[in-house]
């Protein structure tokens, strides 16, 4: 122990120093190294003796560096500033390589230098001290940290310029009011906003609608739990084109950890799915609809497995066959009817050739009644070609069936009906061709169905009247007209048979010709009657004749005999009864007509004769029979018409006999002739009872007489102008009416002046 | 009408009803014709003297057409200019009927004076 440095103890003080130390003199530029201390040595890696009296920077030359000369230049300035202001002056972190001795390379070093200058007595600088701090592993410590910064610093930049040009929306809220920190430009378009409008704001302050909806929750939950929220196709409202819409967005909340690790805000990443959403809610509705199709008409669907066979069905599919739930494909076969096995095994095989499966079967459920079943599926194919699946439907058809059958049933009962019809029936298409035609007319004609098809029916009609049948069918089916038309087969019995062939146009309900339903009735039994009746009433009215001749011959010359002998009222008693016989003998010879007409019998010997010349005559005579009536003339000039004089005059006299029969109560009646456009007219009117407007068309019709309560005042057949019609018609001429019930009718006919119609 | 003095001239009716023979026949003698009548047509074809003035022959007579008497009468030399009015119910045989060479023809019933009106213009044209 001792209680005092002793003497020489600085030295050694001096030399154990952890200190680096190095003593030079003042003589500048020299600074010779007066002294050194070990730790300098060992610092400096050299030996006293290299150093020891040497200039400094000859023991230390510089640096091939411009850093380590510049270094010179501080040193050199730091010596000359504790030197010039005898305060220690430091030099902080240079570099100063020091040389590895033995070898031409140096080692990095850095230090912070201290110069101390040492005063004598007088405070005059005598030597200084250099004491050099080795701070290389400090120096290079910070160095290292600084890049780390730099390095974070960049990093930081990098994912900022990430998370704005991010594809989806990502922001930062911050606090409890979530302020919007950060956010991104994907974002803001999505809540219809600019980054400026959203940039340090609480987000609900701008999106206002969103307020109140459960975001906030969602938001206070992450915040305050730390547990992130994912939310998947969740409906927001968003303010889009001026008007608030609901969009989807996927979205996540994570929270924003501080560097502590505590929570300060919300990271939000979204994007918008709505479209993904809608095309979903379409395919699930197109889904649904088609679904409910499937159910709306009771289909049943099946996916069987090719592979493994197994086969997936649907509740329909398992009910239609009888079943509650889908069971395995084993347990759907067991139920097909026996029957039917091999059909199902056949349409199963050949499915996948033909890439499609079709057939129809029975089934027998369990209160063993049989049901119809129609299963058709698509067969599909692995990229191989390899068939692995079939999708299909199944259908109960059981009513169609039954429909069907009763159909067939209906059908054939129709057939059978139509063919006990004693007439025959046909059917034609809108462009007159036959499609049908029944058994009856087959066995009519002895020729077979096919022979009547299209056009070739006409060829049974007797050549004599075919092209007129053929083409009347051809016009009404032209203008849709009802169709009737009488024509001769030739009948299998090697006879003539007479038809009358009818058709009703048959429509759509949108009014479009179909062609014609018809019939065609054998009325050669009709015809044998008719001619019957017409050879009868022909020989009865002839035979009345004859004996109508004896009597009236009688009469007429009793009438003589009478006058002769003076009894002038016996012989106007004659003369009457005369008159009535030539009344009867009318009535003969219009019953006569009537058969003729019926039977196209009326004979005409047409010839040229001079109209009013005639109705001169004719109107003398007729005069004669009325006392009452004045008949008076209106005659313009007609010329010469070609005709039967008689039957003309037939139809005159009817007229006239009419208008005095039919106006009791008036006195005149008046007969006019004209020439117009080549035709000769006669009118002859009356101021009589005149026709019902109703009754104007049928006047003309056989039979046609006065109805109601003047039925029985006047007397007649109905015949005479339905005779008087006739034979103008054959005449080539018009005969027609004009009348007004109460005031009279006016009867008129037009005849063709130059007729070559020889009749 | 003829005139009395003259020598009575004769009308030949055939017809197969007894009723009009008679009735035409008294019309017939009461203007002052000689009249004789038969009921059945072919008789005619069997006279060979005698021959009538006029003829007024029915059509339709039980077994024989008149049309077809008249076309032989008209053949034959002796009785060819023998004016023939036929007489029919049916007015539509009267074409045949002058086919046949009938002179006229009147249809029944018919009234005297046409049929006197007939006689006299035939007889008249025969001489």
């Amino acid at each position: 122990m001792v209680k005092k440095v002793p003497e020489g103890g600085y030295k050694d003080i001096f030399n154990c120093c952890p200190a680096t130390i190095l003593v030079m003199d003042i003589d500048a530029p020299y600074y010779t190294i007066l002294d050194v201390n070990e730790a300098y040595l060992n610092a400096t890696n050299s030996t006293r003796s290299e150093l020891m009296g040497k200039p400094v920077f000859g023991a230390f030359p510089a640096n091939p560096t411009d850093e380590v000369s510049r270094n010179i230049e501080r040193t050199i300035f730091s010596f000359e500033q504790a030197i010039q202001t005898k305060k220690p002056h430091t030099m902080a972190n240079y570099r100063y390589d020091i040389p590895i001795r033995g070898t031409d390379e140096f080692e990095e070093r850095w230090w912070t230098t201290t110069n101390t200058p040492i005063l004598d007595e007088k405070g005059e600088v005598i030597y200084f001290i250099h004491s050099p701090e080795n701070v290389t592993e400090l120096y290079k410590l910070g160095e290292r940290e600084k890049a780390g910064v730099e390095a974070l610093k960049n990093q930081r930049k990098q994912l900022y310029s990430t998370f704005m040009q991010a594809p989806v929306g990502i922001a930062i809220f911050k606090g409890p009011e979530y302020r919007v920190e950060l956010i991104n430009t994907p974002l803001c378009e999505l809540y219809g906003q600019t980054v400026e409008e959203m940039s340090g704001k609480p987000v609900f302050e701008v999106l206002t609608h969103a307020k109140g909806l459960g975001f906030e929750e969602l938001l206070d939950d992450v915040r305050l739990t730390g547990r992130a929220f994912k939310g998947q196709g969740l409906p927001a409202p968003m303010f889009r084109n001026g008007k608030v819409e609901t969009v989807y967005l996927d979205f996540v909340y994570e929270p924003y950890k501080e560097d502590d690790g505590t929570i300060s805000g919300v990271i939000v990443i979204a994007t918008e799915v709505s479209e993904q959403v809608h095309a979903k809610q379409l395919l699930q509705e197109a889904e649904e609809r088609a679904r409910l199709a499937v159910d709306a008409v009771g289909l049943g669907t099946f996916d069987l497995n090719l592979l493994t066979g197994e086969m997936i069905t649907s509740r329909q599919f398992a009910n239609i066959f009888g079943f509650d739930e889908p069971v395995p494909s084993d347990e759907y076969i067991k139920v097909f009817h026996p029957d039917d096995l091999k059909l199902r095994a056949r349409a199963h095989n050949e499915a996948p050739a033909s890439g499609a499966m079709f057939y129809e079967a029975r089934v027998i459920w369990p209160d063993k009644s049989t049901r119809w079943v129609k299963v058709e599926g698509k067969v599909y194919y692995d990229a191989g070609g390899k068939a692995v699946r079939i999708l299909g439907t199944l259908l109960d058809i059981t009513e169609q069936k039954k429909a069907k059958e009763a159909l067939a049933e209906s059908e054939q009962l129709l057939r059978n009906i139509t063919s006990a019809a004693p007439a025959s029936l046909w059917m034609s298409d809108d462009e007159g061709l036959i499609t049908y035609i029944n058994q009856t007319w087959v066995d009519w004609t002895g020729r077979p169905f096919e022979d009547h098809m299209g056009i070739k029916w006409v060829d049974s009609i007797i050549e004599e009247d075919r092209e007129k049948a053929a083409e009347k069918f051809k016009k009404d089916t032209l203008n849709r007209d009802p169709y009737e038309a009488e024509f001769r087969i030739d009948h299998i019995d090697g006879t003539k048979h007479w038809c009358v062939a009818t058709g009703r146009p048959q429509l759509r309900t949108d009014g479009t010709f179909l062609g014609y339903i018809g019939a065609c009735v054998d009325i050669t039994e009709q015809k044998h009657m008719q001619q019957q009746k017409d050879d009868f009433i022909g020989i009865a009215s002839h035979e009345l004749k004859t004996p109508v001749t004896s009597i009236k011959a009688y009469t007429q010359v009793l009438e003589r005999m009478l006058l002769k002998k003076g009894e002038a009222r016996e012989a106007a008693m004659i003369g009457k009864m005369d008159a009535q016989l030539n009344r009867l003998t009318n009535l003969i010879g219009d019953l006569l007509d009537v058969t003729k007409i019926n039977s196209g019998k009326l004979q005409f010997n047409d010839q040229d004769f001079d109209f009013n010349l005639h109705l001169d005559e004719l109107l003398e005579d007729l005069q004669r029979t009325t006392t009452k009536h004045i008949i008076i003339k209106k005659f313009s000039p007609t010329g010469i018409v070609y005709g039967d004089k008689e039957r003309i005059g037939q139809v005159v006299t009817n007229l006239i006999t009419n208008a005095i029969k039919y106006s009791p109560n008036a006195d005149k009646i008046i007969v006019c002739t004209a020439l117009e456009n080549d035709e000769a007219t006669l009118c002859v009117q009356d101021y009589g009872i005149g026709i019902p407007k109703a009754n104007l068309d049928r006047v003309f019709e056989q039979f046609y007489r006065v109805s109601g309560e003047m039925q029985h005042t006047f007397p007649g057949l109905g015949l005479g102008l339905y005779i008087s019609s006739e034979i103008i018609k054959r005449e080539g001429g018009r005969i027609w009416v004009n009348s007004e019930q109460g005031k009279g009718s006016t009867f008129c006919f037009a005849l063709p002046l130059k007729n070559v119609n020889n009749n | 009408m003829p005139k009395p003095m003259d020598k009575m001239k004769r009308i030949m009716i055939a017809d197969d009803d007894p009723a009009i023979l008679d009735a035409v026949g008294i019309i017939l003698e009461f203007e002052g014709y000689e009249v004789r009548s038969t009921l059945n047509g072919a008789h005619l074809l069997k006279m060979e003297t005698d021959f009538p003035d006029l003829l007024l022959l029915d059509i339709w007579m039980s077994g024989a057409d008149g049309r077809d008497i008249c076309k032989q009468l008209k053949q034959q030399p002796a009785t060819s200019k023998i004016p023939i009015v036929m007489i029919s119910a049916s007015k539509d045989i009267e074409r045949s009927a002058i086919e046949a060479g009938a002179d006229d023809f009147l249809e029944k019933p018919f009234d005297i004076d046409a049929l006197l009106e007939k006689i006299e213009r035939h007889m008249r044209k025969a001489g």
